[in-house]
């Protein structure tokens, strides 16, 4: 959220006491399905069995279809559950982010790790949370904000599936910056 | 079609991944896009839009890049390698009309507790722009031992 009435070091102050908050586990209101896989297959022309041949996945070791690794984090990055489900358009939700002077955001990289394969039928829970803030300047923000934050999954027997770690890039535009001087 | 299992052993350092693949950037593979990740922010597929925030065209998002670098690497491991580590750095965009290619290469192997171990460099690359995306991967393979 911009603040653009305070300081970037007064914004980070506040920002950085942010730092550990996480959600309460969301738990996904659908489980795994075959079609949003061969909707993600489709999408950069994967026509692989293992994810589009359930008779063919069965005889593998995983014993069914499982979710392609990289696809964990679009099924619950889409929102909380109940916007997933309709019940609500999320304008009364609270995000997890820290405060921040510009709006511009950016997604610069994604850090990823498996401890378990997701399969078709799988339900999956998602706790979120703030990793990191930190400034780093960027070329036309002196005062840039880089944020980390962390998704972890586990499945329906509690298990945990794997945690990502979104780096996101928040700067001013340059008429801000210059503003500020 | 059916993929060949990689086996630990087969794997050399520095070898290019062999299932590089090459996508045309298309309006059609902008709609495949937010459909294959339910990704509807319109800077991915409004030009309008993308234009309005200073960005030169629509680009690709980071669930399209990581489906796609993803894919070489399922291609090339087989239905019983795993993929136990990954990171993408969006260095530049991938916009519409580029042509992109995901290639990779091996930069490390080893044995760790008995288990089999692949590290690869991987990236998107344009027409346009060279290398767009890096990302490191670290596979779980099974042994011929």
């Amino acid at each position: 959220m911009p603040e653009s009435k305070k300081s970037p070091d007064e914004i980070y102050e506040e920002a950085k006491k942010m730092i550990g908050r996480e959600t309460p586990p969301m738990v996904y209101p659908y489980s795994i399905e075959y079609e949003s896989i061969r909707r993600y297959c489709l999408m950069v022309d994967d026509d692989n069995p293992l994810y589009l041949d359930p008779e063919y996945a069965r005889k593998t070791s995983y014993g069914g279809v499982p979710y392609p690794p990289l696809a964990l984090f679009g099924i619950m990055g889409r929102g909380s559950p109940a916007m997933m489900a309709g019940l609500t358009d999320g304008s009364a939700e609270e995000p997890l982010m820290p405060p921040t002077p510009g709006k511009f955001l950016i997604n610069m990289a994604q850090e990823w790790e498996w401890f378990a394969s997701v399969l078709v039928g799988d339900r999956l829970t998602m706790t979120s949370r703030i990793g990191d803030v930190y400034i780093k300047p960027i070329r036309i923000d002196p005062k840039a904000f880089w944020i980390v934050l962390e998704f972890h999954f586990s499945n329906q027997r509690g298990e945990k599936v794997g945690v990502v770690k979104n780096i996101v890039l928040c700067h001013r535009s340059p008429e801000e910056v210059a503003a500020e001087l | 079609m059916e993929r060949a299992q990689l086996f630990w052993e087969d794997v050399q350092i520095g070898q290019d991944i062999p299932t590089s693949y090459t996508l045309k950037l298309d309006a059609t593979r902008f709609v495949l896009q937010v459909s294959g990740t339910q990704d509807y922010y319109p800077v991915h597929h409004d030009r309008d839009f993308a234009r309005s925030q200073g960005v030169p065209d629509i680009f690709m998002n980071t669930g399209f890049l990581t489906a796609a670098t993803g894919r070489l690497l399922t291609d090339w491991m087989g239905p019983e390698g795993r993929l136990c580590k990954y990171r993408i750095e969006m260095r530049r965009m991938n916009l519409l009309g580029d042509t992109m290619t995901v290639k990779g290469k091996v930069t490390g192997k080893y044995l760790r507790e008995g288990k089999h171990y692949v590290e690869a460099d991987l990236w998107c690359e344009t027409d346009g722009q060279g290398i767009t995306t890096p990302c490191k991967a670290t596979l779980l393979l099974p042994s011929r031992a």
